[in-house]
């Protein structure tokens, strides 16, 4: 009795107290995000501001705006942005398209779905290396399948990355094979959720197929596609591994996105400071978009209530 | 070992020492981590230095190496470098890596202690010139520079790096394809010229001859080689054609320097200028020369792709005759689980170009890597580390290396009677080294080796010519060294 007092007293029992206990409790988490995330984060903010380069002795002096200017002003990084562009819409599209499809296929039933719907899943979950490695050895013209299959009715070995055009569409097939069927999980729960009693009632109607879609399975999935393209656009946006694995940025620096851009220029010019001010600007696109999500996201709250 | 026994045996070894006028270096356990490529060179010098190796200042050494893949060694020695971590004791670094590295106080200046050890000197005279240019030196000087001085080492020049892996590349070839006698007899017969089969007949081999194999190789599934019909499309000839690093622009280069042009000569800054000279009419025509034998090539080569690991998985996987590649690359081709050509294949030297006076001119550029120190480590790890250099270039060493998928430096190693029968590509690798050169080792070498990859790559894929890419490239360097004032 007198031991248990003991230990109820002083410094670990004062830490123990249920009034410190929830801070107790988040401490280390607020630690490793400050010192993993936070301090990185304000150090390099702070870098961008001056003319460091990690690869060099030399004292880093402030240079204000200078390398936001810099890097908005180079028309590199404006191919690049462009670049990006075009291939997270042509890859969000394709997304779209194949995961509604996907989704309405899955929506019915019919045998075999849950197994066959499993093996669709499965691109999403692969690592992103495993999929570029994949798609680089499919396109390979030489021993790859895409060109074996093709050199059966065309006699000739197929090129798909030999050029911008190609080498862009290589890309985006590998990105929509990835991803769609997460699009297709939103849509899917979508669907599944639209009471059967409204498709009843359209059937007494004697309301079209298109106007079924259109005023039923339409609205209730909305807001999941609306979800869809605003989280893959900002996954996309960031695409680095796949691009860098297939091309490599290739042909020339037709496919190199702005995250490769960024890469190179932090981790292979060593331009540190130039590098932290470019991933400012994409931060900062980024936000904006998550934003947007965060919008629709509440949107589809206030639908639901 | 209990503390008492460890503080009795220190004290005996002190009195010792004062009795005999002599202070000893106090043996210590000493752990030398070192950052490596993963691949045969550098997993044959650990199993040897655990084997092997004794510390002659009595220390027990651990050489404990970090295996690295190829595809991420640069980004992470130099994420390693510059975070600071200090984690590595020496490193095995490509010779482009120097400026960088060396300016941001990473790699160890060696010349004092090189003067200061006769064995070392010893083994810097011995290395060969191309290598000490190479490897070594910092700021650059080139081998020319360094015959003038002649002094070793040379009055105000820096070395950081001995060899650890000299590389260099030579042609791997089938011999069953190559000395068919009915290929051979169909090859003058449409030629005028023979089909190059014994090593003495690739002595002879200019680029036109080499653009004539790839032409008259290029066969399709079905058709007829060397007495087998083609189960599918066979392509006679293959080099290095690939955007990633340096995969097009150490193959460009000896077609620029073999015909008298250049690159951007750091050895004579600040008056070498990039324009003028990089897109200069012979290089522009030397360019156009190496991508004119791609068609001969396996259609990857029309995706910028073909690296020097897809030619080397092609010519196992028996799709190509002939390719040009590292000697670093060889010993997976003779490997009969991993490659169909395993029996078939023989080396020989690079083509080069024909000169007036009839030879042929064979200057390349130099592969391999160098070992360096860093600079953060105490006397006794320095110390050591060297120790493990000079074990490394001792001659036995290096001649177990050499029979192991290693390759030496050491002129007197190249001269040892047994050393071309070592490995099958010895002799091509001696008659190499001698024509090799290196690129930039300037802090920016990434920026200019980044852009002028991208710029041959669209000239490899074809969308552009020789001379805009080699107009872009100038524009692009000229600005840049002009900036760094590496240029007046």
């Amino acid at each position: 009795m007198a031991n248990t007092e003991k230990t109820r007293g002083g410094f670990g029992a004062w830490l123990l107290d249920p009034k410190r206990r929830g801070a107790l409790l988040v401490t280390p988490a607020i630690t490793i995000l400050f010192v993993m995330n936070i301090f990185p984060l304000m150090w390099s903010f702070g870098l961008s501001f001056f003319n460091y380069k990690a690869s060099s002795l030399k004292v880093p002096k402030f240079k204000g705006f200078n390398n936001y200017e810099k890097v908005l002003t180079d028309e590199k990084v404006w191919e690049r942005f462009q670049t990006t562009a075009i291939i997270v819409s042509s890859s969000v599209i394709m997304q779209l398209i194949i995961g509604f499809l996907m989704a309405m296929l899955f929506a019915k039933v019919f045998p075999l779905r849950r197994i066959v719907l499993m093996l669709v899943l499965t691109p999403m979950m692969l690592s992103f290396v495993s999929v570029g490695v994949f798609f680089k050895l499919f396109y390979e013209p030489t021993f790859g399948i895409v060109s074996f299959v093709l050199n059966f009715f065309t006699e000739e070995r197929f090129v798909l990355l030999g050029s911008p055009e190609g080498a862009i569409l290589g890309i985006v097939i590998a990105d929509a094979w990835m991803w769609s069927p997460f699009v297709m999980l939103l849509v899917l729960a979508g669907l599944v959720s639209i009471p059967k009693y409204l498709y009843e009632a359209a059937e007494i109607d004697r309301a079209s197929k298109w106007r079924t879609f259109w005023t039923i399975t339409f609205p209730y999935i909305k807001s999941l596609l609306l979800l869809a393209v605003l989280f893959r656009t900002i996954e996309t946006f960031k695409l680095f591994d796949v691009v860098y694995i297939i091309t490599d940025g290739g042909p020339g620096s037709s496919t190199e996105t702005i995250a490769v851009f960024l890469y190179r220029t932090a981790f292979q010019f060593f331009k540190t400071s130039q590098s932290s001010a470019l991933a400012y600007i994409v931060l900062f696109i980024v936000i904006v978009l998550t934003n947007l999500y965060l919008y629709s996201v509440n949107q589809r709250q206030e639908e639901v209530e | 070992m209990k503390l008492r026994n460890v503080i009795k045996g220190v004290m005996g070894a002190s009195v010792l020492a004062v009795g005999t006028g002599v202070m000893p270096v106090l043996a210590a356990d000493i752990t030398i981590t070192m950052a490596a490529p993963d691949w045969p060179p550098t997993r044959f010098m650990k199993e040897h230095f655990d084997q092997s190796y004794t510390s002659p200042a009595g220390h027990t050494t651990t050489l404990d190496m970090d295996f690295i893949p190829w595809p991420s060694f640069y980004e992470r020695v130099a994420a390693s470098l510059t975070s600071g971590e200090q984690k590595y004791q020496m490193i095995v670094t490509d010779s482009q890596w120097l400026g960088a590295f060396v300016e941001g106080g990473y790699y160890m200046d060696l010349t004092d202690k090189i003067a200061a050890d006769p064995e070392l000197t010893a083994i810097l005279k011995d290395l060969h010139p191309a290598l000490v240019s190479a490897y070594s030196t910092y700021p650059h000087k080139t081998r020319a520079q360094l015959e003038e001085i002649g002094e070793v080492p040379a009055p105000g020049v820096s070395y950081y790096g001995f060899p650890q892996f000299p590389d260099t590349y030579v042609t791997f070839y089938r011999q069953d394809i190559f000395c068919h006698e009915g290929e051979m007899a169909a090859f003058k017969a449409k030629y005028g010229t023979n089909l190059p089969c014994s090593y003495e007949d690739w002595q002879d081999t200019d680029w036109t001859k080499w653009g004539q194999v790839g032409e008259f190789f290029q066969r399709s599934k079905g058709e007829m080689l060397a007495g087998v019909t083609l189960d599918d499309d066979f392509y006679g000839i293959a080099y290095q054609a690939g955007k990633g690093y340096d995969f097009s622009t150490m193959q460009a280069n000896a077609f620029i320097w073999q015909q008298g042009g250049d690159i951007w000569d750091e050895s004579k800054m600040p008056n070498a200028q990039a324009e003028g000279v990089v897109n200069s009419e012979v290089a522009v025509k030397a360019f156009d020369e190496y991508l004119s034998y791609l068609q001969y090539m396996p259609p990857v080569s029309q995706t910028g792709q073909m690296d020097i690991f897809v030619i080397q998985d092609l010519y196992m996987q028996g799709k190509v005759g002939a390719i040009i590649d590292w000697v670093g690359l060889g010993e997976p081709v003779l490997d009969p689980s991993a490659s169909k050509a395993h029996d078939k294949s023989a080396f020989g030297p690079a083509p080069g170009t024909r000169q007036a006076d009839g030879s042929i001119d064979r200057t390349g550029n130099i592969g391999g890597q160098p070992f360096v120190l860093t600079t953060w480590n105490d006397d006794a790890v320095v110390e050591e580390a060297l120790n493990v250099v000079k074990w490394w270039l001792k001659s036995d060493t290096q001649l177990e290396a050499v029979a192991n998928g290693g390759q030496s430096g050491l002129m007197s190693v190249m001269a040892d009677p047994s050393y071309n029968g070592l490995r099958p590509w010895n002799r091509a690798h001696v008659e190499m080294i001698d024509w090799q050169k290196d690129v930039w080792h300037i802090p920016e070498f990434f920026e200019l080796l980044t852009q002028q990859q991208e710029e041959f790559d669209r000239a490899i894929t074809g969308q552009i010519g020789a001379k805009e890419a080699l107009d872009n490239v100038a524009e692009f360097q000229q600005e840049l060294l002009e900036d760094g004032d590496y240029i007046e």
